[in-house]
């Protein structure tokens, strides 16, 4: 995997099953598009590739017989780079993306450079299924930052992530605005049937105590099936 | 002095449109923020998928429309044990229309029913039973998270072969026991890995079915009555690669540097609009003489 650039991309070998998982999902949902519904009667070329999203599970609880049903060769072509750049032209935003992690607290750590994005290597990248998440600053302390317009963004506009060569497009269905200490954890993180995108940033009002904003503006998108 | 009087009279005018200029501009400043916002917790979309679980029901054309929002979506030629993606749906009331496959969009379904998404929920709209007593079914599948290093299943019993149904993993606990034809049970946590599940009728007729399970996934088991008969099953993934490690909170993306001054934001605008407009309207006065 060449995209294991930074220290805190920890779970590479997930990832590498969940490319696996994406090659079953996009299969399911290339039949899906074909018949205008989901797998007909010959579900099993689907069911058959759940299989190699088996290793999905987290190290902890890998089972021994991994050890001959992940073989590279099923899992290594659905793998895909590690997600480089982030577009959204309606809010004319093109930037590079850093890797997240958790600090000790857990919380996400934003990224470091203010005109940078970030992907939060601790769950899916963006095209593989369920919700990858790109937070980036709404403002430095000079004056705005990469995702200064976030909020301006409305259903129907597209994001566009690389992965390499590839780009995978989203299209947004909507935006929230929660307080920080009510954020919608399980609406930004928990498992989605397909590939989506959460851009998350700051908004509402700045608390100068704290030195941070009050609120969080997510934007959801989900990917565009492939044509 | 007089001509100050005037000034002063005159003055009113415009500051009463201004206050009401900057009221209706705080109200429009609400509702926008409202319109972001939403719900707190909730996600912008919800999830509607359709589903042919009726054994000797022929093909049917499914139709989803938002009352007053155009066309319908249609999904041709549904048939047996077949289960659509979800489809992302703004939250609201949907109407779900039944037609045999090939019947034209003007003549009366066979079957109606309707379906309210919520954000951040996903439902099966379930075409369920014999084809004699067929009816439309809203399941509501519960996407959410399983514990940490566990998978989620629920079966679907859509075989009239087998009208009484356990299902147990090889060696490990049930997963579900005397599931009836046409119910849908709950989301069990089961350990995730690769299990071979074994399906008994309370005929004694049983099935093995060899299932690999992700942690983090949610699945659903579909029964259905094979084709050449007996049973066969299918696992359908619901949702899946929830965050392995779910950040806590939320994400301090700022620093400050558009907050402006250290004040009252609205007041600060109010004043500042508020001398702008007396700076013009003395300036108007000069200007006119």
């Amino acid at each position: 995997m060449t995209g294991r650039a930074g220290p805190a991309i920890r779970r590479h070998r997930n990832r590498r099953a969940a490319g696996a998982a994406l090659v079953a999902v996009a299969a399911a949902l290339g039949v899906a598009a074909g018949t205008g519904a989901g797998p007909a009667a010959p579900a099993t070329p689907a069911a058959a590739e759940v299989g190699p999203a088996a290793p999905a599970t987290p190290l902890a609880i890998r089972r021994p017989d991994c050890a001959t049903h992940c073989s590279p060769a099923t899992a290594g072509p659905a793998r895909a780079a590690a997600p480089t750049r982030v577009r959204v032209p309606r809010i004319a935003v093109d930037a590079r993306l850093e890797t997240l992690g958790v600090d000790a607290a857990g919380a996400l750590v934003p990224p470091a450079d203010f005109a940078a994005a970030g992907w939060y290597a601790g769950g899916p990248a963006p095209g593989d299924p369920g919700p990858a998440v790109i937070a980036g600053h709404l403002d430095s302390r000079d004056g705005p930052a990469v995702f200064a317009r976030l909020a301006e963004l409305r259903p129907g506009d597209r994001v566009l992530v690389s992965r390499g060569d590839r780009v995978v497009p989203f299209r947004v269905n909507g935006t929230l605005r929660a307080a920080k200490r009510r954020f919608p954890t399980a609406a930004v993180y928990g498992p989605t049937p397909g590939p989506e995108l959460r851009l998350v940033t700051c908004g509402g009002d700045f608390d100068r105590r704290t030195g941070h904003y009050r609120d969080n503006v997510v934007v959801f998108a989900v990917a565009e099936p492939a044509v | 002095m007089h001509p100050l009087r005037t000034a002063s009279r005159r003055l009113l005018v415009p500051a009463g449109a201004l206050l009401l200029a900057a009221g209706s501009a705080v109200a429009a400043a609400v509702a926008a923020a409202t319109a972001v916002a939403g719900p707190a917790h909730a996600a912008p979309v919800g999830y509607v998928r359709l589903a042919h679980l009726s054994p000797d029901t022929p093909a049917v054309d499914v139709y989803l429309a938002a009352p007053g929002r155009g066309e319908p979506q249609i999904f041709p030629g549904v048939g047996y044990g077949v289960v659509s993606a979800y489809l992302p749906l703004p939250a609201g009331r949907y109407a779900v229309a039944m037609r045999e496959a090939g019947v034209p969009a003007d003549e009366p379904p066979v079957l109606t029913t309707e379906v309210a998404v919520s954000g951040g929920a996903a439902y099966t709209v379930a075409g369920v039973g014999r084809h004699a007593d067929l009816g439309l079914r809203v399941l509501t599948d519960d996407l959410s998270a399983p514990a940490p290093g566990h998978a989620k299943v629920r079966v679907v019993q859509a075989s009239v072969r087998a009208p009484v149904l356990d299902v147990a993993a090889a060696g490990g606990p049930p997963v579900a026991t005397g599931v009836r034809f046409a119910t849908t049970t709950d989301y069990q946590q089961v350990e995730p890995g690769r299990l071979r599940l074994r399906l008994s009728s309370t005929g004694g007729q049983t099935t093995d079915a060899e299932v690999t399970l992700a942690a983090g996934a949610v699945y659903s088991l579909l029964v259905l009555d094979a084709e050449r008969g007996g049973l066969t099953t299918e696992l359908r993934q619901d949702a899946a690669g929830g965050a392995v490690v779910v950040p806590s909170g939320g994400v301090d993306t700022g620093a400050g540097g558009r907050a402006g001054p250290p004040a009252y934001p609205m007041v600060v605008g109010g004043l500042a609009v508020a001398a702008l407009a007396a700076g013009l309207v003395l300036l108007r006065r000069r200007g006119c003489g």
